[in-house]
């Protein structure tokens, strides 16, 4: 404490609290934070997001290797691995192995790296503001997120009642930091921007991290409130779920069904939406890679605008439906059939969207757009086989664990993944000075590409043959003692799959030889605008300086893709550049209308 | 294109609430605070404040409304035994109505630049928030003397979850409305009124939830 009373604390909090308005002598510039405000305690937007970005990439790595294990012990259910067999020796273990898996993947990578991550460090650079709206409370998130990932982890190596409720708090303080975390970035969205960066200005990037923002601030609350249920009744012995704590000596008179569709109904109106929360912004992410590096608008951009907008409004609304429909009546699978399909409209106008960008266009295939691309087949892909899904017929016919498995890991896991990692190398100057390897990048991409494709095509295809097999339900089972090898296709299939598998995962050491190597000796950038964009983060130096915008503040004239209608020899006109007639806010007007009449 | 007018007025209302990008940047601040001070580089407008309480109280508002479909939904199966309210908590939720309308009061005392009389209200309305909660511990104890745990029953359950997460943000409110009471808001950026406004709009909202939370155990016992 001692400690933190002297400068160090001090710097803290003026560091958190005014960095942007502090005037005269007080400016941002003189200060000098020490350790603890640079390290622990650091509020910049900045650092937060590269935080969120190391953490992920710790999870999503550790993820990785637990896919590896269950696939190892899927394929060689005898395998003795030294130390790792432990893991997933006997079915509860591998299911525990699943779940760790799983919470991993989609609340510290999926959900955290696309919007915390890149949109802590963007979101303020791209709308032209300082800071966040509420740096501190910032922190608090980060350190939030990052105990939960202790937490969940942690869970794994102790014993299962402990570790469900180790889980369960973990949960419930991530939803926390997720629910602040969306606070802010919907807060910064609406009142940070800078002047002239009206809503029709900002960039889809900006505009997909908002909707996500507003859908998060609603999902996570439905899992904390679910998550506050489940911890009352393992600590407190409430009763909303579970009649093990059942003390009193009344009988219980509820059935079992009751408690469990309550939990899974209170999970599945989160889960629903959760899938849009991971690719909302991978959505906005591949719009804006698409257009920079095709040179061209985003064609449709308004439309694609509405999309976003339709995406998060009808994630919401299944379950919105789940919960009206079947709350309190019995299922209604017409209802919710019709409205999982309605998601495809959204999808498609975004499909339309890139495709029209891409047509005709100068493309630039540099790793980012590779990944870009990638993400659009992933997308494609994934989203074909969720139109069946979709279906309630087919779907109630229960296509197996391993379609669904085949399904979501293509379009939501790798494909948000894929999002992620074009967002990496098309940021990577902006955030290190440096550029990641091209060469590399590219062996990295074709190699994982491919791989995904050999593992999670098969899978879909395990699904049906376990399908047209009625005894095959067992099979489907995720428990690798069943796993029964009867039909040599499958077998030989299931092998495939795990080869592919370690081939893929093999693959990502290049990756990380490419980050690691970059981070310290990759190429310096001594341009500030290396890929030709027109967002306001170009106009900063490389790495970004800590107050981002100097004493002058940005002022927006133009929407967020001009690309060919050009000032001067470049073929895009940046966001902040002025237009030459005489009278400045009617031209800037003027030019909204202009790129309104293009698209 | 039908989406262009939408996407306009949309931007028309945020700019409205929001005061973000305008097209014609003001040549001064807006923002009340910080009058004769030198605009910073960008001073982001106190309205944040208000816009935060507000996306805030949203978020609020789904996390109980979660909790109140699961409560009617165990609610309308088999077995539910019915639950007696302890009645003190209608002293109790008076006490909470009255603590609003000193607020209220305050406020106006504050509006019309009387700080004495609004810190004096302010306070009632304070001390009058910390007897709500010591009256919701009291309606615990009766509960339990009754007879009632959380383990109990599941409405037994759901009182005490509701009472004590409402509690919970509660307390919350009270450490902003002593916030409001003790801070010297001569060099802060966020004014009194501001702060008086945000605090109230969340001591409202607490009035209105416990008020639902009440009608929903009454009505649903």
């Amino acid at each position: 404490m001692g400690r933190f009373s002297h400068a160090a604390g001090r710097r803290i909090v003026t560091f958190g609290m005014v960095t942007y308005d502090s005037s005269g002598a007080a400016s941002p510039e003189s200060l000098s934070p020490g350790f603890l405000a640079r390290t622990l305690f650091n509020t910049g937007h900045k650092a937060i997001g590269l935080r969120y970005l190391w953490l992920a990439l710790g999870s999503v790595l550790v993820g990785m290797l637990l896919s590896l294990l269950m696939r190892i012990h899927l394929g060689w259910p005898g395998l003795q691995i030294p130390l790792l067999s432990g893991f997933g020796g006997t079915a509860e273990r591998y299911t525990a192995l699943t779940m760790l898996h799983g919470s991993l993947m989609v609340f510290l990578v999926l959900t955290t790296a696309p919007q915390a991550g890149f949109g802590n460090y963007f979101l303020p650079l791209q709308i032209g503001a300082r800071e966040m709206a509420f740096p501190i409370m910032n922190l608090v998130s980060l350190w939030g997120t990052a105990v939960s990932f202790v937490g969940m982890t942690t869970a794994f190596f102790v014993r299962p009642n402990v570790g469900l409720t180790l889980w369960t708090a973990s949960v419930t303080l991530f939803c926390l930091a997720a629910l602040l975390t969306a606070l802010n970035f919907t807060i910064t969205t609406l009142d940070l921007r800078a002047k002239g960066m009206t809503l029709p200005r900002m960039p889809l990037t900006v505009w997909a991290w908002f909707i996500n923002a507003i859908l998060s601030m609603l999902i996570f609350s439905i899992l904390l409130a679910a998550c506050v249920f489940l911890l009352s009744d393992r600590l407190l012995g409430s009763q909303f779920f579970s009649p093990l704590t059942f003390l009193s000596r009344q009988a219980p008179t509820i059935g079992p069904a009751a408690w469990l569709s309550l939990w899974q109904r209170l999970f599945w109106f989160f889960a629903q939406a959760e899938v849009y929360v991971a690719m909302l912004p991978c959505f906005g992410i591949v719009s804006h890679l698409l257009s920079t590096f095709s040179r061209k608008p985003v064609w449709a951009e308004r439309a694609a605008v509405l999309a976003l907008c339709a995406v998060g409004l009808f994630g919401f609304c299944i379950w919105g439906q789940h919960m009206f429909s079947s709350g309190l009546n019995p299922w209604s699978p017409l209802v919710f059939s019709m409205l999982a399909s309605s998601l495809g409209l959204p999808a498609c106008v975004l499909v339309l969207s890139w495709f029209g960008t891409l047509w005709n266009a100068k493309i630039q295939l540099n790793t980012a757009m590779l990944f870009a691309l990638g993400f659009v087949s992933l997308f494609l892909s994934g989203g074909v086989s969720g139109i069946v899904l979709a279906r309630n017929d087919l779907a109630a016919a229960s296509l197996s664990d391993e379609f669904v498995t085949g399904h979501f890991h293509l379009v939501m896991g790798v494909a948000a993944t894929f999002g992620m990692l074009g967002s990496l190398f098309f940021w990577f100057p902006k955030m290190f000075g440096r550029r990641l390897n091209e060469p590399l990048g590219k062996l990295h991409f074709w190699l994982t590409f491919g791989g995904v494709y050999c593992v999670f095509m098969p899978m879909h295809w395990l699904g049906l043959i376990a399908h047209w097999r009625p005894s095959a339900a067992v099979i489907g089972t995720n428990t690798p003692m069943v796993e029964s090898f009867d039909i040599p296709f499958s077998a030989s299939l299931r092998t495939f799959v795990t080869a592919a598998t370690i081939l893929t995962v093999a693959a990502q050491s290049l990756f990380l030889a490419n980050f690691f190597w970059s981070l310290w000796r990759g190429e310096k950038i001594e341009d500030r605008n290396p890929w030709r964009a027109t967002t306001l983060e170009w106009t900063l130096l490389s790495p970004v300086p800590t107050h981002n915008f100097d004493v002058t503040e940005p002022v927006v004239f133009r929407g967020a893709y001009e690309f060919s209608g050009s000032i001067g020899a470049e073929d895009f006109t940046a966001q902040n550049i002025a237009p030459a007639p005489v009278d400045p806010p009617l031209a800037a007007r003027e030019c909204v209308s202009d790129s309104a009449k293009e698209i | 294109m039908p989406g262009t007018s939408i996407v306009d007025e949309l931007e028309l209302i945020i700019e409205d609430i929001g005061g973000g990008g305008g097209k014609h940047p003001p040549p001064g601040g807006d923002d009340g605070d910080e009058g004769g001070k030198r605009r910073g580089p960008q001073m982001p407008s106190s309205r944040r404040y208000t816009t935060a309480i507000a996306i805030g109280i949203v978020s609020i508002i789904m996390f109980f409304m979660a909790m109140a479909s699961a409560y009617l939904y165990l609610r309308a199966k088999s077995g539910w035994v019915p639950l007696h309210l302890p009645w003190i908590v209608w002293v109790n939720t008076a006490i909470l109505l009255l603590s609003s309308g000193a607020m209220e009061l305050a406020r106006r005392r504050l509006a019309l630049a009387d700080v004495a009389q609004f810190r004096r209200l302010w306070t009632v309305a304070t001390s009058l928030g910390v007897i709500f909660l010591v009256g919701q511990l009291a309606a615990w104890r009766q509960f339990v003397l009754a007879g009632f745990y959380v383990s109990t029953n599941q409405g037994s359950s759901f009182f005490y979850i509701f009472t004590g997460l409402h509690g919970l943000h509660l307390v919350g409110g009270i450490c902003a409305l002593l916030y409001v009471a003790m801070r010297k808001f001569e060099k802060a950026k966020l004014s009194r009124v501001v702060a008086a406004e945000v605090a109230s709009y969340y001591w409202h909202f607490m009035d209105g939830l416990w008020i639902f939370l009440l009608a929903l155990l009454y009505l649903g016992k």
